[in-house]
């Protein structure tokens, strides 16, 4: 293949779990809720996922049930961020390390009587005709599995909720003021809590990916914290659906990039191309790209009054 | 004599807008010097070029008479340049003592105690002991109630020995006894020679509490000279402008369908009643649980007992940058956000955009509302205007009831005029509307009826009763 093609296809290849979990990310914090269980979201996404394809058959009945474990994680982190009102940085992170040891466990328990552990058959590239038969970028773009299309979809809908629809304007209103969002009616924490369980399943379908579009298996701690540069690529996204969908596009080129140039034979330690992704995360954090306005009230705990 | 503090031709923008636009500023010793403007005038920026917040783009800053660079609050606190800010700036996790050593930097931590005996020392060491009265130094700033909290701010900005303060509406917070109070410890500490420049909307104080008094309006100079030259009328010319003062005389009364009694109440429950046609003032000390009747009628507030309220109410809360408005939407997402049902634009859950800013472009010279434009940010407007979008979005809504807090907070002149004849004009129309304000004087000359809020319970005036009976109901006088 021409190294080219390859590299960019190797981009959205990689880019595409991280832009699932950093659109669901976008829908969290734009209620207001910076939710660091994304990462255990995604771990019980993958599992879920592995788990429903070996035990269905269908590997998209897999994406189903990796869906329904990533809302499952996203419902535990709500209701200890929200409706306990504990400081969301300190409960994601705990539903993040509890994710980590469960799906641990349920992993041993799954493969101790399993000889193949959890291999799972793959969702192949699907070419779209004509489309693919682009010089460069339609081999790159246009030869993908359906879930690298479902993403590209899924992006201008989420910008359409949240900025074409009545429920979008309180969700962000939600995000941006609680005293205002509850003066003006909003249920604050029902509308973060839906939020954040949205933010769930498409973490979920982030992890499935991972195992059924990717990998082909499941391992302990495999997300090795791709949840983390979701929340990075949606600061990197200035909080905009269709500018995640960018910026997840920059980290899997980062990614890429390690087998580029291993592949030009350059002599780089391959550890320095691993770190790159990570050192973007961290680029992006501290704002370097050009600091852009979050939504006011992100992180914010809510008083009891601001229930609704 | 030297002046204390000499400001000459400052000028100042923000991006487009003028701020200041060569503005001469002089502040003598033992003075108290009355700032005056409407809001947007460039009192606050002109405060915040003395304390260092911001650098003038021109002009000079002299201190006892020699020409400085403020470049930070640090800076203008070395200068002996204290600042009270419009805003509590007390850290409320702190106690007083904590907030104080804070205050005083390395300036030295013999600040966070009451001095034990009798001080003879300077203005600034004189005042310091009579604002400590009923505090406490191990008390946590958040659970200090709002006028020990001010005190808490002048003790703050006198921490580093400051014989200049700055007061930026200091009594915007307070009810008429704490005002005075104050009012009368300043000119204590500008008897034994300190200085303050005093912001304030409120003419009366002016014309009371200050010696001299400059008024900005947008950005220059239109009047400054000694207080006994002046009269509230002047000052308003000052202020809005010569062409203006016709607007500000007394409006004719409009003929108000008052209480039919066969005519249902549009509120009735928790000791109030309120018929369309006409404004039903409250008036009470601040926490006396008005703020929660307000939110009970106005539905977004528990309860507590039966209520009857006709719907739609609507409700202008007194906060507008927290409560009414979300600053980072534009104006057009802020009236949809307070009207997501209205069918000119909600088609379902789908929002028609394009209606809400055609709408919201409608409303913006309806109001008389200075914006950019219907897609600007709120927090671009001026305090006044944030106002005017709250009220515009209120009577969108063609309530029954409509309930204001505290609507005419931190306003000019003009726009407390414009809030006025908007209630007016919608009782006029057949609303009922309640409203609360800090302010005794506007409710009594603003509502048809009245009635005092004290410990939680609603208690109507007897009629003929003059202002010092409100007085002693609101600070809870046995019948």
């Amino acid at each position: 293949m021409d190294p080219i093609v390859g590299f960019l296809a190797a981009a959205i290849r990689i880019g595409t779990p991280l832009a699932w979990a950093a659109l669901g990310e976008v829908v969290a914090e734009r209620a207001g809720v910076i939710n660091l269980s994304v990462e255990g979201a995604m771990l019980a996404g993958a599992l879920g996922g592995a788990l429903g394809a070996v035990a269905t058959g269908d590997p998209w009945l897999g994406v189903v049930i990796g869906a329904l474990a990533g809302a499952a994680i996203s419902a535990a982190f709500a209701l200890v961020a929200i409706w306990g009102r504990t400081d969301q940085i300190i409960a994601g992170t705990a539903v993040t390390l509890a994710s980590v040891g469960l799906t641990g466990l349920i992993y041993r328990q799954a493969a101790a009587g399993s000889t193949t552990g959890l291999d799972v058959q793959t969702l192949e590239p699907v070419a779209i005709p004509g489309l693919s038969a682009i010089p460069v970028v339609g081999p790159a773009l246009f030869d993908q599995p359906v879930l690298t299309y479902l993403v590209m979809a899924a992006a201008p809908l989420v910008w359409w909720l949240l900025f074409r629809t009545t429920w979008g304007l309180r969700l962000r209103a939600g995000g941006e003021s609680a005293e205002a969002a509850r003066a003006a009616g909003v249920d604050v924490r029902l509308t973060q809590t839906v939020a954040v369980v949205i933010g769930g399943v498409l973490a979920g379908v982030a992890g499935a990916t991972l195992v059924l579009a990717q990998v082909g298996s499941f391992a302990e701690r495999m997300t090795a914290g791709r949840g983390f540069i979701a929340i990075a690529i949606v600061v990197l996204g200035r909080w905009h659906p269709l500018g995640v969908m960018v910026a997840a596009g920059a980290f899997g080129a980062a990614t890429a990039l390690q087998f580029a140039f291993q592949a030009l034979g350059l002599e780089v330690p391959y550890q320095f191309f691993l770190m790159l992704p990570y050192l973007l995360a961290l680029v992006a954090l501290t704002g370097v790209v050009g600091r852009v306005r979050a939504p006011a009230g992100l992180g914010r705990r809510l008083e009891p009054a601001d229930g609704g | 004599m030297t002046p204390l503090l000499e400001l000459v031709g400052i000028a100042k923008r923000f991006g487009s807008v003028v701020a200041l636009d060569g503005a001469d500023f002089v502040l003598g010793p033992g003075e108290i010097h009355g700032l005056l403007g409407e809001n947007g005038a460039g009192k606050s920026t002109l405060m915040h070029l003395v304390f260092g917040l911001h650098l003038p783009d021109a002009g000079q800053i002299r201190v006892r008479g020699e020409r400085r660079s403020i470049r930070s609050p640090r800076d203008a606190k070395a200068l002996g340049i204290g600042m009270v800010h419009q805003h509590f700036t007390s850290v409320p996790a702190l106690t007083v003592r904590e907030n104080l050593w804070l205050a005083a930097g390395r300036h030295g931590a013999a600040v966070g105690d009451p001095p034990e005996a009798q001080v003879a020392g300077t203005a600034a060491e004189r005042l310091r002991a009579r604002l400590w009265a009923g505090l406490d130094p191990g008390a946590p700033a958040d659970g200090l109630p709002v006028g020990a909290k001010q005190r808490l701010e002048i003790l703050q900005a006198l921490a580093t020995g400051a014989d200049i303060l700055l007061l930026d509406e200091p009594t915007a917070v307070l009810a008429p006894p704490e005002v005075r109070e104050l009012l009368a410890l300043l000119r204590e500490f500008a008897d034994s020679g300190g200085s303050a420049v005093l912001i304030t909307h409120k003419l009366d104080e002016v014309m009371s509490a200050v010696d001299r008094v400059t008024v900005l309006r947008r950005g220059r100079v239109t009047l400054s000279g000694p207080i006994s030259a002046e009269s509230p009328a002047s000052l308003a010319a000052a202020m809005v402008g010569a062409a203006a003062v016709g607007e500000l005389a007394p409006p004719e009364r409009p003929a108000v369908a008052t209480t039919s009694n066969d005519d249902a109440p549009v509120v009735s429950g928790g000791g109030l009643e309120v018929r369309r046609g006409e404004i039903v003032g409250i008036v009470a000390v601040e926490g006396n649980g008005q703020r929660e009747l307000l939110r009970a009628v106005a539905g977004v507030g528990p309860r507590s007992g039966p209520m009857r309220v006709v719907e739609p109410v609507a409700f202008i809360p007194e906060d507008r940058t927290t409560e009414g408005l979300i600053p980072n939407f534009s104006l057009a997402e802020n009236l949809v956000l307070g009207l997501p049902n209205d069918d000119r634009w909600s088609r379902g859950p789908w929002l028609d955009w394009s209606a809400a800013t055609i709408r919201m472009t409608a409303l913006l010279p309806e109001f008389g509302i200075r914006a950019a434009g219907a897609e600007a940010p709120a927090r671009s407007l001026s305090g006044g205007n944030q106002q005017k979008v709250v009220f515009a979005r209120a009577l969108e809504a063609r309530p029954a009831v409509l309930v204001a807090e505290n609507p005419t907070r931190g306003l000019d002149v003009h726009a407390t005029r414009f809030v006025h004849d908007r209630l007016r004009a919608a009782a006029a129309s057949g609303v009922g509307v309640l409203l609360y304000s800090a302010d005794l004087d506007e409710v009594l000359s603003v509502a048809d009826r009245v009635v005092v809020m004290a410990r939680g319970s609603v208690i109507p005036v007897p009629s003929g009763a003059d202002r010092e009976r409100v007085g002693a109901l609101m600070l809870g006088a046995a019948e």
